[in-house]
């Protein structure tokens, strides 16, 4: 699998995270979730393009994954942070490619996914800092 | 025996010249990129600090600490004045220029330092991002 390949897998199973666990959410972080959702649709749009773009075949989303069980609002609030964490880790990876294209979009990806938990973290109330975006904990 | 980037480097191209290896050594030259990127690091990091953004700060603390390292032993100055960053319009417009800058580095420098170069255009967009 390239990084290209692990990230949009990544994008699938955020897509099917947010739409199973946005329900359990309310207010403000039910709108963010949706609209992070929605983002992810837009990032997985633009991963197609690039495999189209690139004369590539993508894998096709799974029908379902295995996700942490959601009990509440706040396991719902973890899960989805923890996906967006994943996903930066995912997106990082790719960034040390040695082919130009494939580390722009992976940059590019990475990009949003800092900015995506950036939001999430100051809607949790904590700070949104984080100098290495996707930098795996020691 | 070669504790330093720069020592590496030079312990390579050394080997190499003597024959030590097959390929010539390539020397890898982004100290360029990682001079203005620590300088940003530090501008950014008193605009942000001035403003209240303690944790904003820190993060291009962090940065500056990691730059200063990989470019020992040579010791960075600030470089020219810059036009003060007044408000918070101002911090986020200079953190989405600043990512920008090092989004650029990531995309023109070797592996090695590409993912150092995509975290802080990261960290610095997510910045602007909240900031806004």
């Amino acid at each position: 699998m390239t990084p290209v390949d692990t990230g949009l897998a990544g994008e699938y199973a955020a897509i099917y995270a947010y739409g199973t666990a946005a329900v359990h959410l309310s207010g403000a972080l039910r709108d963010l979730a949706e609209a992070l959702e929605a983002e992810h649709r837009d990032r997985r749009d633009a991963l197609l393009g690039f495999y189209d773009g690139h004369g590539l075949e993508a894998a096709p989303a799974q029908p379902s994954y295995d996700i942490a069980p959601i009990e509440d609002a706040e396991t719902a609030q973890a899960l989805l942070l923890d996906v967006e964490e994943r996903l930066a880790t995912a997106w990082r990876a790719g960034v040390a490619s040695e082919d130009h294209a494939e580390r722009e979009i992976c940059l590019n990806m990475l990009v949003e996914c800092a900015k995506a938990l950036a939001r999430w973290r100051i809607a949790l109330g904590s700070s949104a800092a984080e100098p290495w975006p996707g930098r795996p904990a020691d | 025996m070669f504790t330093t980037r720069r020592g590496l480097l030079v312990g390579a191209a050394v080997l190499a010249a003597a024959g030590c290896t097959e390929t010539p050594a390539k020397i890898i030259d982004s100290d360029d990129d990682l001079t203005t990127a620590l300088r940003r690091a530090r501008a950014l990091s008193r605009a942000a600090e001035a403003l209240g953004y303690d944790d904003v700060a820190a993060d291009h603390l962090a940065h500056a600490a990691t730059l200063e390292r990989l470019l020992l032993p040579r010791s960075v100055g600030d470089g020219d004045a810059e036009e003060p960053i007044a408000d918070a319009v101002a911090l986020a417009e200079a953190e989405t220029a600043a990512s920008g800058e090092a989004r650029e580095a990531c995309l023109t420098t070797t592996g090695d330092y590409a993912v150092l170069f995509g975290e802080i255009a990261a960290s610095r967009a997510a910045h602007a991002a909240v900031i806004a």
